[in-house]
């Protein structure tokens, strides 16, 4: 009996010695597994970056392409892929954790946080003349004030596509303006089998946001409507939201007298269910999704049957539509920021590019890289490259925007008016605004 | 030898709770110490915190949209325990009179399924369901009046919607509870019933259900815990819309932590559904110590 109470007594002991084990720290807390720009022994330097999933393998596409460089500059690169479904909450966790990465992919949405915090560094410094004229891209790696990415994914914009088919039928051609839309959607919007219901639609829309953000939606056929009205999200002093003005109630009230086009339950579909099952189907006129420099390729796998073509955008007083600017900054903990920069440039150079884009088509991102993707792509990085540009980087860009897309929803559900949807997100844009720069400007 | 005796005979006990006391002093009541601290400050996860009193406190007072996420948190509550309780006590009862064909362990195999399945996975299977427009689920929708591809995009049906998966997802684990509750009522209860000439309905309501008592309140509770925290479900199958209908004060806390920088605030949120929670324990200890004394 005394014996199994000792063992009982001993196993236990162990649990906790386990326990206090596992909760404990590694004794190497900050350095995120070596990273941080350090140096090992053999005074190699580690650089830690942090990456999405760009394709379908980044990590063995990168590893490749960077051992060139690695040997050059006596350094190692450790890329950490991270899902896209918990790309922020890894971020704002590992960061507070002091265990981010030197080198890290973000997006625009992520930025002013890590602006207002510091936890990124200005790289107005780290560029000079040269290399504005090389990168094609980098004047939109400006905001707040400062330089804090250099583009690595860009040329994607959101664009409207159209099914020549069903354009053909009804003796149209592809739209220019917001007239030629709203007219091309009434017609194309049909029963085409007569059994008393709409099975053709205009515009193919989703605004469910289940199973991706409500930025999708504000990202596919908002923002564009905003733009091309002349609207923008906040006032260029960033102090304020402007998108209730008149400019973005017109763009609104726009969509909304599309939605007699749209799929009857656009509230219940996804933005990607909207453009695969309707206008993928070859049930919709239109439909928005993010381009790519392999459409054409992916299109004729997806939807086979399929005849289309796109607009960049759509004009009204101005052209615009989203196009992300994705890009690679330099956390503030990084320990060697220079050699950090010498390695996004160097992923963001011809050299680089030229052969990932092989293997990953994409927009050329510098003057010396020459352009190789779907031919009917391109003109979106040429003639069309000023119709698409990134988001206005502003304070509580996600908060900011998430309850103007919730009060979209509002709007379309008919449970509000456009003003008074718009007005009332405005204001908590505006309370949220207040409260940011009382805290900052103090 | 005996004072060794002695000596483990008085340390073993408390080398037994040890483990699960750090556990629960780490993980538990650490984080409630930490939510706590942090709803008086200004946090955003990446930089310091900073000490701002009671502003917190003062905004959730005039935040509207907590106001939304609390009514939806209660319409959820209050759609889904009561059929959650119906649905698996009267499951567990029919499975009980089955217990040992192949139907009752078909049957109890079947609908613990969507329980140990994942929240995540449940909520996307069943928006693939409602929208993808399958001939069967619309017939089947159909005989309702209900055009299922609907039911996700109207603020009013499609916080029913999830209602009911949720219902759907945990009846199982109640019918569980219920099922091994009901086992242990001895069977010459319902024969000296029987015996007397009790009917069916005779027995269910005035053996079997009184017997279950304790069993219903504790599973009423535990439902209604669970309702309160509802998250993975509502986040995959609406995110929270339209317009904010199906946004739940864990989503809500989320949404201020990642998306909002605002983990300060979002801890007060918690703190909030926290009480609510405790409330909810308080009265549970009071129903089943009462349970105890009636017993």
């Amino acid at each position: 009996m005394t014996k199994k109470k000792l063992m009982s007594t001993l196993l236990c002991t162990s649990l906790v010695a386990a326990l206090a084990a596992g909760c404990g720290g590694n004794g190497n807390g900050s350095g995120s597994e070596g990273g941080s720009g350090s140096k090992d022994d053999s005074g190699k330097t580690t650089l830690t970056m942090w990456l999405p999933p760009l394709d379908d393998d980044t990590e063995n596409n990168f590893k490749p392409l960077l051992e060139d460089f690695e040997k050059e500059n006596n350094c190692q690169v450790e890329i950490e892929l991270i899902p896209w479904d918990t790309y922020e909450e890894k971020w704002s966790t590992a960061i507070s954790a002091g265990e981010g990465p030197d080198i890290g992919y973000m997006y625009a949405e992520m930025y002013p946080t890590y602006i207002s915090s510091g936890a990124v560094i200005d790289l107005t410094d780290m560029v000079d003349d040269a290399d504005y004229d090389e990168y094609l891209y980098l004047d939109r790696g400006e905001m707040m004030g400062g330089l804090y990415g250099m583009p690595i994914v860009t040329g994607v914009p959101f664009v409207l596509y159209y099914n020549q088919d069903i354009l053909d039928s009804i003796d149209e051609t592809a739209p220019e303006t917001w007239e030629d839309f709203a007219r091309i959607c009434e017609k194309a919007t049909q029963d085409t089998d007569g059994d008393g219901k709409i099975d053709q639609y205009g515009y193919a829309v989703g605004l469910n946001s289940g199973d991706m953000s409500n930025l999708y939606m504000m990202n596919s056929y908002i923002y564009s409507l905003i733009w091309q009205a002349g609207g923008d999200i906040y006032a260029d002093d960033l102090k304020s939201a402007r998108f209730n003005d008149k400019n973005g109630a017109e763009a609104i009230e726009f969509f909304l007298s599309l939605k007699d086009y749209m799929p009857e339950n656009l509230l219940s579909l996804s933005g990607q269910d909207a453009f695969s099952t309707v206008f993928g189907a070859g049930k919709a006129a239109f439909g928005v999704t993010r381009s790519s420099q392999s459409q054409e390729t992916l299109f004729k796998e997806s939807y086979p049957d399929l005849n289309w073509d796109y607009v960049t955008s759509l004009k009204n007083a101005d052209y615009g539509t989203f196009g992300a600017a994705d890009s690679l900054s330099i956390m503030s903990a990084c320990e060697n920021p220079e050699l950090a920069m010498k390695l996004i440039k160097y992923i963001c150079s011809s050299e680089f590019m030229t052969e990932y884009h092989k293997v990953a088509p994409g927009a050329p991102l510098t003057k010396s890289e020459s352009y190789n993707g779907d031919p009917k792509m391109e003109r979106i990085v040429s003639e069309d490259r000023d119709k698409w540009r990134p988001l206005q980087v502003g304070p509580c860009g996600s908060e900011i925007l998430e309850n103007l897309a919730a009060h979209i929803q509002s709007i379309m559900e008919g449970k509000m008016e456009v003003q008074e949807a718009l007005d009332e997100s405005a204001e908590f844009a505006n309370d949220t605004l207040d409260e940011y720069w009382a805290d900052n400007e103090e | 030898m005996k004072k060794k005796k002695n000596i483990l005979s008085v340390l073993s006990p408390y080398a037994y709770i040890t483990p699960i006391s750090l556990i629960l002093l780490t993980f538990v009541a650490g984080s409630l110490i930490i939510a706590v601290c942090f709803s008086f400050t200004k946090y955003n996860i990446i930089t310091p915190a900073k000490f701002n009193g009671l502003f917190n406190y003062q905004k959730l007072l005039r935040d509207d949209k907590l106001k939304l996420c609390i009514l939806n948190t209660v319409k959820i509550t209050v759609m889904a325990v009561p059929l959650q309780m119906i649905a698996s006590t009267v499951l567990a009862a029919l499975i009980a009179s089955r217990k040992d064909t192949f139907l009752g362990k078909f049957t109890k195999a079947a609908l613990f399924i969507p329980v140990l399945s994942s929240s995540a996975v449940v909520g996307t299977v069943w928006k693939a369901i409602l929208n993808g427009g399958h001939p069967a689920v619309s017939f089947l929708f159909g005989i309702f009046g209900i055009d299922p591809t609907m039911l996700l995009g109207s603020s009013t049906t499609a916080i029913i919607t999830l209602s009911m998966i949720i219902v759907w997802k945990n009846m199982g684990y109640y019918m569980i509870i219920t099922l091994s509750s009901l086992m242990s009522i001895p069977d010459n209860y319902y024969e000296a019933a029987r015996s007397d000439g009790a009917n069916s309905w005779d027995i269910f309501f005035r053996i079997t259900l009184p017997l279950l008592k304790p069993t219903l309140i504790l599973n009423t509770f535990l439902a209604i815990i669970s309702s309160m925290q509802v998250f993975d479900i509502v986040y995959t199958m609406t995110g929270g819309g339209p317009s904010m209908s199906t946004t739940t004060m864990v989503m809500y806390a989320y949404q201020l932590t990642f998306k909002g920088g605002k983990a300060g605030y979002a801890m007060t949120v918690s703190n909030v559904l926290m009480l609510m929670v405790l409330v909810v324990v308080l009265f549970q200890q009071r129903f089943m110590r009462r349970e105890a004394s009636e017993i």
